[in-house]
């Protein structure tokens, strides 16, 4: 086992024995505000195999991690593109940007009472806050990637008389590929935040209605499930993501460094 | 063919109230398979000569025209080498070199076969699926004249190409160019601020002035090389050392120092 894995782990191993010293052992903590390691695993066992808030927890966790993947997947679809178009072009750039202007200071979460007055508590509505939320950072980064590519290497794709399609395959995305993977990270992060929270505000299923609804029952180990799950959630496809990232960025030795790292 | 023509060319740059005139009344021809450099003081416009003949930039004034025809966009007959290489650091060597053939819709196994021969001839057989950033500065530098040189340009355009590489390598890729220049001889517009660089390489040599830039003079080293058998010495440093070569070389100093002085006064 690599040595930073040994560390990271012993670190949580120290963490998860303060917290049953703390709790269950010296009883520092009431059980009513933070649970102690058995009341967690208990609320554990009673989601997985018994259910709670409507579904399993394998249900909870199919529900949520779909709709993530749904809407991460359609704000990236339309925003690389859109990136790429202002980047490349003044005149889109002109056009779009004082929408953006606009839009960009609105918090993501602020479109969550629209989101549920148009489309009510179902998918469509998880999926349009995500949409909004993980969009910009798409965008932002794309554009900013186009931006930075270095001239020399457009003036080289025109010397060589690449057709348009073509640039935009081999030259264009590639070249701005660094940043679009920036974007994407954060979209996805943008993506969690966003669902979790419509989830709170309402749903029938996922991990922020397990969270609602543990809340209204004073139920801190469900609680903190709830945490948890979203929480491997999140790291799992931030790794899945920097996976294909690292592929894709072979050629880069700044990024082949860092996934080294 | 491949003959370049400069006719009254003018570039400014800025705007009208704050122009800046960065080339007046160039005039220069570069007939076929000719091996121009062009020396001058740095921001002496040396480089804007040649984006105009690129494609990458267009004159404010008079023409630029490559075989009797003005230069509208970047064309592959007319190959480019940058000093920052400009190789795609996402594709391999081969993919690089490839490129080029692929836009002309060059057959699969032609491609192969060409990519094959310029390879070998730059000594870059071991290195052709290695990335970029896997190479030296002299290595990526010799993939970006494959690059150029495997497209059969009528023209070769090279902006200081060995500016960015160390003393050792730049001597390396000097006597390999003159191998490959030799061998296969294309029309060369050569920019460098390098003197004996521009002796040693070019058939005429080019000197600009400071900003606006003009052409000073036009110095025809190839007449002298043929007259004392340049060619017939293997090293850089045998032919520096000839009395013909010391000469020009001292006499295109001194013209730069000239003009240094005047931009001082």
């Amino acid at each position: 086992m690599p040595r930073r894995l040994q560390i990271g782990g012993a670190t949580i191993l120290v963490l998860v024995i303060l917290w049953y010293l703390s709790t269950t052992v010296f009883g520092l903590i009431a059980p009513g505000r933070f649970p102690s390691p058995q009341a967690t695993i208990d609320a554990l066992g009673h989601v997985l195999f018994r259910g709670y808030a409507g579904g399993t927890l394998i249900e909870h966790i199919f529900n949520s991690l779909r709709l993530v993947i749904l809407g991460f997947l359609v704000a990236v679809a339309t925003g690389v593109p859109l990136g790429l178009l202002m980047g490349w072009n003044r005149t889109a750039e002109a056009l779009i940007n004082p929408v953006f202007l606009i839009i960009r200071p609105i918090p993501p979460l602020a479109w969550i009472p629209l989101a549920i007055l148009w489309l009510g508590l179902g998918d469509s509505a998880k999926i349009l806050v995500i949409w909004f939320a993980a969009f910009v950072p798409s965008v932002i980064n794309t554009y900013a990637g186009v931006r930075t590519i270095e001239k020399p290497v457009l003036e080289a794709a025109a010397m060589l008389g690449t057709p348009r399609l073509r640039f935009i395959r081999e030259v264009l995305v590639p070249a701005s590929s660094p940043m679009i993977f920036t974007g994407l990270r954060l979209s996805l992060q943008a993506s969690w935040t966003t669902l979790v929270a419509a989830e709170l505000v309402g749903a029938f299923y996922g991990l922020g209605r397990v969270l609602n609804v543990a809340q209204q029952d004073l139920y801190p180990g469900m609680i903190l499930v709830g945490m948890i799950a979203v929480a491997i959630l999140g790291w799992a496809t931030t790794k899945a993501l920097g996976k294909l990232e690292m592929r894709a960025l072979s050629w880069n030795q700044a990024a082949a460094l860092a996934g080294r790292g | 063919m491949g003959v370049i023509r400069f006719d009254n060319v003018g570039r400014v740059f800025g705007s009208k109230a704050k122009p800046f005139v960065a080339l007046k009344d160039i005039n220069l021809e570069v007939s076929n398979k000719e091996f121009v450099a062009i020396v001058g003081p740095s921001g002496c416009g040396k480089t804007t000569c040649l984006r105009l003949v690129a494609g990458f930039d267009f004159p404010s004034s008079g023409r630029v025209l490559v075989d009797e025809t003005e230069i509208r966009r970047p064309r592959p007959e007319r190959a480019v080498v940058f000093q920052q290489f400009a190789l795609f650091p996402w594709k391999t060597v081969y993919a690089n070199i490839e490129l080029g053939l692929r836009n002309q819709n060059v057959a699969r196994a032609e491609r192969e076969d060409r990519i094959r021969q310029i390879l070998e001839l730059m000594n870059l057989e071991p290195y052709r699926d290695h990335f970029p950033h896997q190479l030296s500065g002299g290595m990526q530098q010799r993939v970006a004249i494959a690059r150029a040189y495997v497209l059969d340009p009528e023209v070769l355009l090279m902006d200081e190409p060995f500016g960015a590489l160390d003393a050792q390598t730049r001597v390396v890729m000097q006597e390999e160019l003159v191998r490959l220049a030799r061998r296969n001889p294309r029309t060369v517009l050569f920019i460098t601020h390098a003197v004996e660089e521009a002796v040693y390489l070019a058939d005429r040599v080019a000197i600009m002035t400071r900003a606006p830039g003009r052409i000073k003079e036009v110095l025809d080293v190839r007449s002298i090389r043929e007259a004392e058998k340049w060619d017939s010495y293997e090293k850089i440093e045998d032919v520096m050392d000839l009395e013909s070569f010391v000469h020009l070389r001292t006499h295109i100093w001194r013209s730069l120092r000239e003009e240094k002085a005047a931009a001082a006064a």
